[in-house]
């Protein structure tokens, strides 16, 4: 029963790396914005599917909710807001050329983060019961983390001030065009 | 399940938001790719908090999802309010920033 539950969980892993470093590949390949948004959300839908397979039921919700939901749809509707395609879009004729470049570039970082990384821990422990569900991490949030929290609802406030001050029409820009 | 994969997982995210702002010109990708590389950092501080058995890196995520969610709001903007002064997706229009003006010098 023990090992049919870990293949399971090989299984459900694989195919969701899969849809995860395919959309993401996807989305830096497309040359058309809205394909590289869509490769961009299958990637953060299997991003939530992993959180899920770490028991972290709450972040597979807030997940879902708000990266995919709110941010990569509010980033679509711009997009097609925009709505710029083919010639209009920026013209990158040695595209591969250049991700192949910075490829060869990053790769030496990314072997020292694994070999950093492979120092650690890796087996992982049977979870006591509730682990990252949503009371358990309520109780962690009100505990332990009340002032980040607090900072993150000032951080939201101005982030939506400015905004709408940074999209508003600028008047010295409208009378110049004229 | 073993943790190695999850790393290897979270590192290629990194690694690939990281080209992304690199190699690529479209403004709207450069965001993505920003955004690939928070998500990259999320994975790895959910497998940690699950080895270590401690929510602590699970509430740490969450709060980074707020903050995604504020720097797209600004980078939304930013991109609305550029495409409107220069009519063009291409960052390499949006460098009045880093240049020195000619009449300046």
């Amino acid at each position: 029963m023990e090992r049919r539950r870990v293949v399971l969980e090989n299984n459900i892993f694989i195919v969701l790396s899969i849809f995860l470093v395919g959309g993401s590949f996807g989305m830096i390949l497309f040359k058309e914005t809205l394909f590289s948004a869509f490769s961009f959300l299958i990637a953060m839908l299997a991003l939530a599917g992993v959180f899920a397979l770490l028991n972290n039921s709450f972040l597979f919700l807030a997940q879902i909710m708000v990266s995919v939901g709110a941010v990569v749809v509010l980033g679509l509707m711009v997009i097609i807001t925009l709505n710029r395609q083919g010639k209009n879009l920026p013209q990158e004729e040695h595209k591969i050329g250049w991700i192949f470049l910075s490829t060869i570039l990053v790769l030496p970082f990314s072997i020292l983060l694994y070999k950093a990384l492979m120092t650690l821990n890796l087996t992982f422990e049977e979870t006591q019961e509730g682990f990252g569900a949503l009371k358990m991490m309520g109780e962690v949030l009100f505990k332990n983390w009340v002032l980040p929290f607090e900072a993150i609802s000032v951080l939201l406030l101005s982030a939506m001030v400015g905004a709408i001050t940074i999209a508003r029409k600028d008047e010295n820009l409208k009378k110049e065009s004229r | 399940m073993i943790a190695e994969n999850f790393y290897i997982l979270s590192i290629a995210l990194f690694s690939i938001g990281i080209v992304g702002v690199v190699s690529r010109r479209n403004i709207f990708v450069v965001y993505m790719s920003i955004e690939l590389m928070l998500s990259g950092v999320n994975l790895l501080l959910v497998t940690l908090s699950r080895l270590h058995n401690s929510l602590d890196g699970s509430v740490m995520v969450l709060l980074l999802i707020a903050v995604i969610a504020g720097e797209a709001s600004i980078f939304l903007a930013m991109i609305i309010q550029l495409y409107r002064s220069s009519k063009s997706l291409d960052s390499d229009n949006f460098v009045e920033l880093a240049q020195i003006e000619k009449g300046n010098q």
